[in-house]
């Protein structure tokens, strides 16, 4: 990996009385090629077809109308406690209980759940599980609500149907399974900073040299020349340090960053995303239309779909085409990728903690 | 922590130029013809599902990626000699070495052959194994890849990954021209020169571009490779094209920093040559009319047929000049 970003634009435009033309640029650090714009158009008008009538168009989706009202009751929304959208959830439990993804949700005291009905109330969280990067929470207060009817997997297909909700409206989306069913490897978390190799005599820390657009390090304040003196209470002498601290932890988790600005002694509170998401939109590029989740690997068993969603719809449940839950979105990757966990990877263990939270131990009376 | 090592293209590139072909689209296009296809319902989805299925394990063992030295995008063999479709900005250049993997993950090598330039299209030879190679046809009936049509693409999104396999989309045509399919089967990088199928499991275009929107996706046409099949395999590499009944300048452009017309490249023997055009030089009007983009210009030189003459305004070193073109019949293909 090398220090500087290589920005390689290799131009060839190709205008011509043929009137074909083309502009490709080429990333070449990195073993890729990109497809990219085209410039002018000068072609003779064309039948185009209307969007209502595309995969994702509103006629075609009337095929799985009636099936996503079904399937789609144990979705639900979690919302900041403004209304803002956050995630999705999955309901497994008709009094109350839900998985949602654990990543974006690091403090379920600061967001609420919205159910389909328009009932809306707060949330109990029972139990985090870094490996799924899911979350088991409890409505509280709520009862009589549709539980997803988990089907299994491990019968689906490269190329079978499978559908989702996206957005608020919880509009229907398809699409199929688009690659192999498979353990997804982690490359550990990261702030979104580039730092000072060298460390000059007498230095305090770690200086900023650069910041990833749309990073964790970005929103949270943080900026170039700012010195790194601490992550979650480890002083920090060179960047490697940093990298060893940060990398380990997992891409949601909230670390306390301890800085110095201007020779004044700051702290900020700094959420990591995964390593591969920083990587890949360093300059805040957006491959995905419509955003990256920010834990997008290190999943022990994936399912991999090409269903337009956004990292909102994450938590939410994945059916086939017989309205069986199958699995549970869990991270927006790029353009082509969503992966989602297979049901039969998490639900014995989900079931058992519902259970156990269901029907606590007695407590022992003292004799 | 490390910095990165990767860099996509910037994200002001992309939106500047997606915008200005939205723009375009939207000026050409005109009102979108309905076909009036009644609600597709889940029967139909169904039958599309068998079909991808039953044509996957046919289709799938062509499916190769390509390794350059610059990055890695796909490819697809269509004989069982080895000769391999890709994109033209995947190989570059003929003679060149690129690795091949197949689907089983084992790999090979090919030597790229001739390829158009203006199109995108370009042929690739594997090396003799002594067997023959898993291939798939490719669709003559151009004219039957219409908009609505259903379709399917395989490639290697990202690179080849063994655990993943290739990456299948199911998706439709959206759009068809002289040169190029347009779908809303998803693309991203490392698609590139990957094919996209009918359901009769003929390769029906290349992934050669995005555009800022996910139904935004553009693949070469079979019509690029069966207009220059042989100039193809000869190792020719095309330029430019008269497309239609235009008459032949011999021009390249491009759109300066300061958004002035420029000419980027002048085709050798072509009437731009002769008449003295000269790379560099800024279009500033042709027949009296202001040229501000590209086009605008090729529109106007497509409007003039083989045998018209173009008056042509150009600057260069802040001087400027006015030149006379007669253009030409033929396009002309030139080779490395």
């Amino acid at each position: 990996m090398t220090n500087e970003a290589r920005n390689l634009n290799d131009k060839h435009d190709a205008a011509s009385s043929g009137g074909v033309r083309s502009l490709f640029l080429r990333r070449c650090s990195a073993a890729l090629f990109l497809l990219c714009p085209a410039l002018a158009l000068a072609e003779v008008p064309r039948p185009t077809l209307p969007a209502d009538d595309r995969t994702n168009g509103r006629h075609t989706l009337a095929a799985v109308e009636k099936l996503t009202q079904l399937a789609f009751a144990c979705a639900a929304r979690i919302e900041s406690l403004l209304g803002r959208p956050v995630c999705s959830a999955t309901i497994v439990g008709e009094d109350g209980y839900l998985l949602t993804k654990a990543s974006e949700v690091p403090d379920l005291a600061k967001v609420r759940v919205k159910f389909a009905d328009g009932r809306s109330t707060e949330l109990r969280e029972i139990r985090r599980e870094v490996r799924y990067d899911l979350v088991l929470a409890q409505a509280v207060g709520i009862s009589g609500l549709r539980a997803a009817h988990f089907g299994s997997a491990r019968p689906l297909t490269l190329g079978q149907w499978l559908c989702s909700a996206t957005g608020a409206q919880r509009e229907a989306r398809i699409g199929i399974v688009s690659a192999n069913r498979r353990r997804v490897p982690g490359l550990g978390a990261a702030l979104g900073v580039r730092m000072d190799e060298k460390v000059p005599e007498n230095a305090k820390g770690v200086r900023i040299i650069g910041i990833a657009n749309d990073s964790p390090a970005e929103a949270a304040g943080l900026r170039k020349d700012d010195v790194l003196l601490a992550i979650a209470d480890q002083p920090v002498a060179e960047f490697k340090r940093v990298h060893e601290i940060v990398n380990k932890r997992q891409p949601g988790e909230i670390v306390e960053v301890r800085y110095l600005r201007k020779e004044k002694e700051e702290t900020c509170r700094v959420r990591l995303a995964s390593r591969t998401k920083i990587l890949q939109n360093w300059e805040g590029e957006d491959f995905a239309n419509g955003g990256i989740s920010l834990r997008t690997d290190n999943f022990p068993d994936a399912l991999q779909h090409d269903i337009p969603l956004v990292p909102g719809d994450m938590g939410g449940p994945l059916a086939t085409l017989d309205g069986k839950i199958v699995g549970i979105n869990i991270a927006r990757v790029d353009r082509v990728t969503t992966f989602a966990l297979p049901v039969e990877s998490f639900w014995t263990e989900i079931q058992q903690w519902v259970e156990a939270d269901r029907h606590p131990p007695k407590a022992q009376a003292a004799e | 922590m490390p910095p990165p090592g990767t860099h996509f293209l910037r994200r002001s590139a992309t939106l500047l130029v997606a915008l200005k072909v939205v723009a375009a689209c939207a000026v050409v296009a005109g009102p979108a013809e309905s076909k009036n296809e009644p609600k597709t319902d889940i029967a139909t989805l169904l039958r599309i599902q068998a079909d991808v299925q039953k044509l996957l394990p046919q289709v799938r063992p062509a499916l190769v990626a390509i390794q350059t030295g610059g990055g890695t995008a796909s490819g697809v063999i269509i004989s069982p000699t080895g000769l391999i479709l890709t994109a033209a900005h995947v190989v570059g250049k003929p003679g060149r070495d690129i690795r091949v993997v197949l689907d089983d993950g084992s790999t090979t090598t090919a030597k790229s052959l001739g390829l158009d330039q203006a199109t995108d299209a370009a042929l690739a030879q594997l090396k003799d194994r002594g067997k023959p190679w898993p291939s798939v046809n490719l669709s003559r009936e151009i004219a039957k890849a219409q908009p609505g049509e259903w379709c399917f693409a395989l490639g290697h999104p990202g690179g080849f990954d063994k655990a993943r396999g290739a990456v299948l989309r199911v998706g439709k045509i959206v759009k068809q021209t002289a040169n190029s399919l347009h779908t809303d089967c998803v693309l991203m990088g490392g698609d590139s020169g990957g094919p996209l199928f009918n359901f009769a499991g003929e390769v029906i275009g290349i992934h050669s571009q995005i555009w800022e929107n996910r139904d935004q996706n553009v693949h070469v046409s079979m019509a690029p490779f069966l207009r220059s099949w042989d100039a193809m395999q000869n190792s020719q590499v095309i330029k430019v094209w008269g497309v239609g009944a235009g008459g032949y300048l011999g021009v390249a452009t491009r759109m300066t920093d300061d958004v002035e017309l420029e000419v980027a490249d002048v085709i050798d023997g072509s009437p731009a040559q002769k008449a003295g055009v000269r790379i560099g030089d800024v279009i500033v009007s042709v027949n009296g009319t202001a040229m501000t983009d590209q086009q605008q210009f090729t529109a106007t030189v497509k409007a003039k047929a083989a045998g018209d003459t173009l008056q042509m305004k150009l600057r260069s070193n802040g001087k400027e000049r006015e030149l006379a073109v007669q253009l030409a019949q033929r396009p002309q293909e030139d080779s490395e």
